[in-house]
């Protein structure tokens, strides 16, 4: 069954576990449950378990105990899922191709697309993300902000119904950032987004889950939660500041 | 050091022009033709071979000048041992040194054959931009694994390089200086070594994820994407000839005629 009936969830998480060899513990009876077209922000320090989450999700990692069902079907380690895309946190562990066409390719190829298909898609996904001029170009003579989009087009030439960025602000200027904000709130997707960037969480996401130590601590409307000083601070995180009361509110000048 | 090979690959002559899969065959057969002289007398033609064939190429001579750089720096061993060590006739004595001619002799063939064989090869990713001569070793049936492999550790000696670069830049920030050699010195250029040999490690698990995630080693079936005319079987049989001959005449040469097959 591969449905995404309004009101059925797109992941289910039931009673996640997970371990590594030399860290045990490090998501701890983990229930998430993500209706369609949701845009969830999963927020919590580093080592919180954010990114074992998604590579769990994803089917990258193995749980030790507990059960993941995305679009009605269970995750499978090892099985390669096309309804699924997760963009990681360094874009050059994603691009490895000789040229930015190839490495947009590379996922529809996998999927046994015919070549006009691919073309298409390639073409398709490098317009989304406003980067059809890098196409011939290696992807690693490109910047910081141009090689996020590139990934990111990477994983929207599969044209998955459930996407997975991991850190999609990290190390972008102002302007790639904006445009990042843009895209994401273009989607029509249903979104996942673990971030330290909480006005970017706030910007896009309509829900979410604040994870510590490897448990969801808050999960709920995003101006709740992120508004929470004391829940805020006693899990290393910050109240973004535009939640914040403003001495010098804006439009106003200083003197 | 310039990792690029195939920066000319936009230009216009018959290599460029040749199909890569016949390119690569004929290019390799004269490759492992070139191994196997022994005979000084073929030098010149092996030579000659590959001036014309670079001639024909059309890649600038700086390309191939650039690129003989570091390689070379493989055979200074052996031009600075053979000649003093090789051989027993001596040609010339420095000191308490003597040169001999059987090791200069070799020196001359183990040379003239590196370099040789290194601009063929330097022709063959010049003329063909690399990751179609990737597709082309697939098409002529190189496990698909090990085109994978060679396709990221061309694409990855980049970010190896400038991980590197980085990281020498913060050494210097703090007052490391490298040229200036000490035990500390040799020991902080090992753990940069060993830091650099982690850090790919660890990435390389991290590209293995990201691919593995976008379908890896599900692709149905390798395109074949290649199309030969008559024009390029003809180029191939001319170099293919070409090897065939050059292994021939260096037999005939050591050993006459009764050592041919034929």
């Amino acid at each position: 069954m591969l449905s995404e009936e309004p009101g059925v969830p797109v992941i289910t998480v039931s009673n996640l576990w997970f371990s590594y060899p030399e860290r045990p513990n490090v998501l701890r009876d983990v229930s998430l449950t993500v209706l369609p077209g949701e845009r969830v922000g999963l927020i919590g320090p580093n080592g919180s378990g954010k990114t074992t989450l998604f590579l769990q999700v994803s089917g990258i990692l193995k749980p030790s105990a507990g059960k993941i069902v995305v679009f009605g079907m269970p995750v499978v380690n090892g099985d390669f899922r096309s309804d699924m895309g997760m963009v990681l946190q360094n874009p050059d562990d994603q691009l490895f191709c000789p040229s930015v066409r190839d490495d947009v390719a590379f996922g529809p190829r996998n999927m046994g697309l015919s070549e006009d298909e691919i073309d298409a898609r390639v073409t398709e996904a490098l317009s989304i993300v406003d980067a059809l001029e890098l196409a011939d170009r290696p992807p690693h003579h490109l910047s910081e902000g141009e090689k996020r989009m590139v990934a990111i087009a990477g994983v929207l030439a599969m044209r998955p119904r459930l996407l997975i960025y991991d850190e999609p602000s990290a190390n972008l200027d102002i302007r790639s950032r904006r445009r990042l904000i843009r895209l994401l709130h273009a989607s029509t997707e249903t979104i996942l987004i673990a971030s330290h960037d909480l006005e970017l969480v706030l910007e896009v996401c309509q829900r979410v889950v604040l994870i510590d130590d490897g448990r969801i601590i808050a999960d709920g409307n995003p101006r709740d939660v992120m508004g929470n000083d004391r829940l805020m601070e006693a899990h290393g995180q910050e109240k973004p500041h535009s939640l914040l009361p403003h001495r010098f509110p804006h439009g106003k000048s200083l003197e | 050091m310039k990792l690029e090979l195939d920066e000319y690959v936009h230009l216009e002559s018959p290599l460029h022009r040749w199909d890569p899969r016949y390119k690569l065959a004929g290019l390799m057969a004269l490759i492992l033709a070139f191994s196997f002289v022994r005979d000084l007398r073929m030098l010149l033609p092996m030579v000659a071979a590959t001036a014309t064939v670079y001639l024909v190429s059309r890649l600038p001579l700086s390309f191939m000048l650039r690129r003989l750089r570091y390689p070379s720096i493989f055979v200074l061993a052996a031009v600075l041992i053979l000649p003093f060590l090789a051989g027993q006739t001596i040609v010339l004595s420095i000191g308490p040194f003597d040169v001999r001619q059987e090791g200069l002799l070799a020196v001359l063939l183990i040379v003239t054959r590196f370099l040789c064989i290194l601009t063929i090869g330097l022709i063959l990713f010049g003329t063909t931009p690399f990751l179609t001569s990737i597709k082309a070793m697939r098409a002529l049936g190189l496990p698909a694994i090990l085109a994978d492999m060679l396709l990221l550790s061309f694409r990855y000696l980049h970010e190896i390089g400038n991980d590197l670069q980085r990281m020498q830049t913060s050494m210097t920030l703090r007052g490391f200086h490298r040229h200036r050699l000490s035990p500390r010195g040799l020991r902080i250029l090992a753990w940069l070594g060993g830091s650099i040999l982690v850090r790919s490690y660890e990435q390389s698990e991290w590209v293995y994820k990201a691919m593995i995630l976008r379908g890896y080693g599900h692709e149905p079936h390798p395109r074949d994407e290649f199309r030969a005319c008559s024009r390029d079987v003809v180029a191939l049989s001319v170099f293919l000839s070409t090897a065939v001959a050059f292994v021939a005449a260096d037999v005939l040469w050591r050993y006459g005629p009764a050592a041919l097959p034929w």
